[in-house]
């Protein structure tokens, strides 16, 4: 076996990752750093993402910085300084994000507006400063949007998050054609779900009988948060040099049915 | 001139030098999107529509100066 034989390598590569203070992209920093990548992770939580640090490897190697990701203003120079002290960006997991189970005849627009600035706005924007001149490795990168199975399937009172999750999926192929010119790939990963310490307190989760019905629907059973990374970690490296306006389901066979 | 060089090359996308006397389709960033960024930014900058026939008789960096600022 030759040793130095690593399609999946980061070595070398700069990845932001947005809402690294849990759950599935706090998982993406520690497993991203395993793989060689230095980290320019965001959050609003700073003592999330303290916590993330403590878990990631070389963590001097990594910038930080705690933002909310709608004052785009300030993000814009957070990333300008994370580039000047770091290097160019390779690649951007979007993972930030939130979610809700609501009724549709009970949504009010004040609820929508909020969904789609959160979970579609600030990924759109992040992405547009993150491969802005000065700011894209010149060799060109990967970037990955968080969608959800819940962005291609329905389900009782998922229609809020459901089409912020769909508008993503949507924006990586548009992104795609309009970024392959500077070589950078964009991509979604639509994730079943996954046993985070957020969601394991959720009704759908708690609940044993609710649980079992979210299992059966999984062929594979529930996903942990490395699944998710290590589909990033493809999507990042250049094992996927060729792949590019697609949607990744992990989410243990969920979607064949 | 300088805050127009800064526009195109942001439109351009292009890091290394531009010349006013430089022909701007021979740069390797010239592409459909950079027209339409350049269109974009001459439109909201500097109130200057071209239609596609007479942005087409524009060779160098200075004939869209002039173009841009001819009022």
């Amino acid at each position: 076996m030759d040793k130095q034989f690593n399609p999946f390598s980061l070595e070398g590569k700069v990845v932001v990752i947005s809402g690294a203070a849990s759950g599935i992209a706090r998982q993406c920093a520690i497993s991203c750093s395993k793989m060689g990548a230095k980290l320019i992770l965001l959050d609003m939580n700073e003592e999330g993402l303290m916590e993330t640090m403590e878990m990631v490897k070389r963590p001097k190697e990594h910038y930080w910085a705690s933002v909310n990701l709608l004052e785009y203003e300030k993000v814009g120079s957070i990333i300008k300084d994370a580039v000047a002290k770091v290097g160019r960006i390779n690649g951007l997991l979007n993972c930030a994000g939130i979610s809700t189970t609501n009724l549709f005849k009970l949504t009010k627009p004040e609820e929508l507006d909020k969904f789609f600035h959160v979970n579609v706005y600030t990924g759109y924007f992040l992405a547009q400063e993150c491969t802005k001149m000065g700011n894209l490795s010149k060799e060109g990168g990967s970037i990955v949007f968080f969608s959800s199975v819940a962005g291609s399937f329905g389900e009782v009172g998922k229609s809020t998050y459901g089409m912020t999750k769909a508008a993503l999926l949507n924006l990586a192929k548009h992104l795609a054609c309009e970024m392959a010119r500077k070589n950078v790939r964009v991509n979604s990963i639509s994730p079943g779900a996954i046993c985070t310490p957020i969601n394991m307190n959720l009704p759908h989760m708690k609940d044993p009988e609710k649980r079992a019905v979210l299992e059966s629907q999984h062929l594979l059973g529930l996903g942990e948060t490395t699944d998710i990374a290590y589909a990033c970690i493809y999507l990042l490296s250049d094992a996927s040099r060729w792949v590019t306006g697609t949607n990744l389901f992990v989410d243990g066979g969920f979607s064949v049915r | 001139m300088e805050k127009f060089k800064e526009l195109l090359a942001e439109a351009l996308e292009r890091e290394d030098e531009i010349k006013m006397e430089d022909e701007f389709r021979s740069y390797d960033e010239w592409s459909s999107i950079a027209y339409l960024s350049i269109i974009a930014f001459m439109d909201e900058v500097y109130d200057t529509q071209l239609e596609e026939a007479e942005f087409k008789q524009l060779k160098t960096v200075q004939d869209m100066y002039n173009a841009c600022t001819k009022k």
